[in-house]
């Protein structure tokens, strides 16, 4: 244990959000809004004309930045994109599935829960057994 | 008789031997077990607070937007000039990335602005800290934040310098997209989602935490099977 210091690796880093209008609006009140010099935001606000496209490339975006730690996105919107939500790994930036106003959420369909859940499955239990 | 009934026979002692060192791996699994179940409850704690404290920012934004107007409050006045977020993360990752057991760790800096390289104002709130790092983060939470007028100082020029007025100054700076004179129901939709970004914070390290004892779980599953 004594040793394996932990290193900063990111200072300043950003929180970026995929969400709907008053998701965004609230967050960037508290002060999370930012534009780089390449009028690059970190925020994505979502609506009834968003495509699924859209969105994806959003979602690229965000998690292959350098300077984002966590990645804010709906529930909603991630049940449109799921299979890339599904399929990402890494620690860094951290991926959380947030309610939005309209669609609370749902424990099911997390990711992360849905990631752990299989060790509470039938299959698990009978496989560890034998 | 009795030099037989004083000493157990051998087969009797290994299989004791046995049990013992099967009930102490038994045992740390149960506790690599408990921790995960810990970790994912938390887990499921922190988003049932984000939910609610999300649910007030929302009514609060919704009370706003009827006393201003619907135009008043609405993304499209949403500036695309460059500027830096006053609210930032500071991540710590661990040095030997394969081991599974230290996870990355996530602290947050509320109305922090760096303007010439100095820190003009700083408040820390500290996430969840990691036991098992022995980090030696700050960690510091004004305990009535952010209606206090508690002084936090930045070290970065050796100087303390009060930082009150500048949290003041962001925090008005943030509600000036919407205009000069903002109705408290704005106001208090703000802090409402500062508190957020709190369980925010705490959620990020709560999930490095399942997803790593979750990996360790499943370590443990393959070399036992």
């Amino acid at each position: 244990m004594a040793g394996r210091a932990q290193i900063p690796t990111k200072n300043s880093a950003l929180i970026a959000m995929i969400a709907d209008e008053d998701t965004v609006v609230g967050f960037l009140l508290a002060g999370v809004g930012d534009v780089d010099l390449r009028r690059k935001r970190n925020y994505f606000i979502v609506d009834s004309k968003t495509t699924v496209k859209a969105i994806e490339d959003a979602f690229k975006d965000f998690t292959t930045r350098e300077d984002i730690a966590i990645v804010l996105i709906s529930q909603y919107i991630a049940n449109m994109i799921r299979f890339r939500v599904d399929s990402y790994n890494k620690p860094v930036p951290a991926i959380l599935e947030i309610p939005s106003k309209d669609h609370p959420y749902d424990p099911t369909q997390d990711s992360v829960l849905s990631r752990v859940r299989y060790l509470f499955s039938a299959e698990s239990v009978a496989s560890s057994r034998y | 008789m009795e030099q037989h009934c004083e000493q157990s026979p051998p087969r009797a002692r290994e299989e004791e031997e046995g049990a013992n060192s099967g009930g102490v791996e038994g045992g740390e699994e149960d506790e690599k077990i408990l921790h995960f179940l810990d970790s994912l409850d938390s887990y499921l704690t922190l988003m049932d607070s984000l939910s609610s404290t999300l649910r007030r920012g929302w009514l609060e934004l919704a009370g706003a937007r009827h006393s201003m107007g619907s135009s008043r409050i609405s993304g499209a006045l949403l500036s695309h000039r460059v500027q830096s977020a006053a609210t930032t993360m500071q991540v710590t990752e661990p040095n030997d990335k394969s081991e599974t057991e230290s996870q990355a760790h996530f602290t947050i800096s509320k109305w922090a602005h760096m303007r010439e390289g100095k820190c003009s104002g700083e408040v820390e709130v500290g996430g969840f800290q990691n036991k098992s790092s022995g980090s030696e983060l700050r960690h510091r939470v004004p305990s009535n934040f952010p209606e206090g007028c508690k002084e936090s100082y930045s070290a970065v020029n050796g100087s303390p310098i009060a930082t009150d007025s500048n949290i003041q100054q962001e925090r008005s700076k943030s509600l000036s997209i919407f205009g000069t004179l903002v109705p408290p129901k704005l106001r208090a939709a703000q802090v409402s989602f500062e508190t957020a970004l709190d369980s925010i914070v705490e959620l990020a390290n709560m999930r490095s935490m399942v997803l790593s004892s979750f990996a360790q779980l499943q370590q443990e599953m393959k070399s036992s099977s």
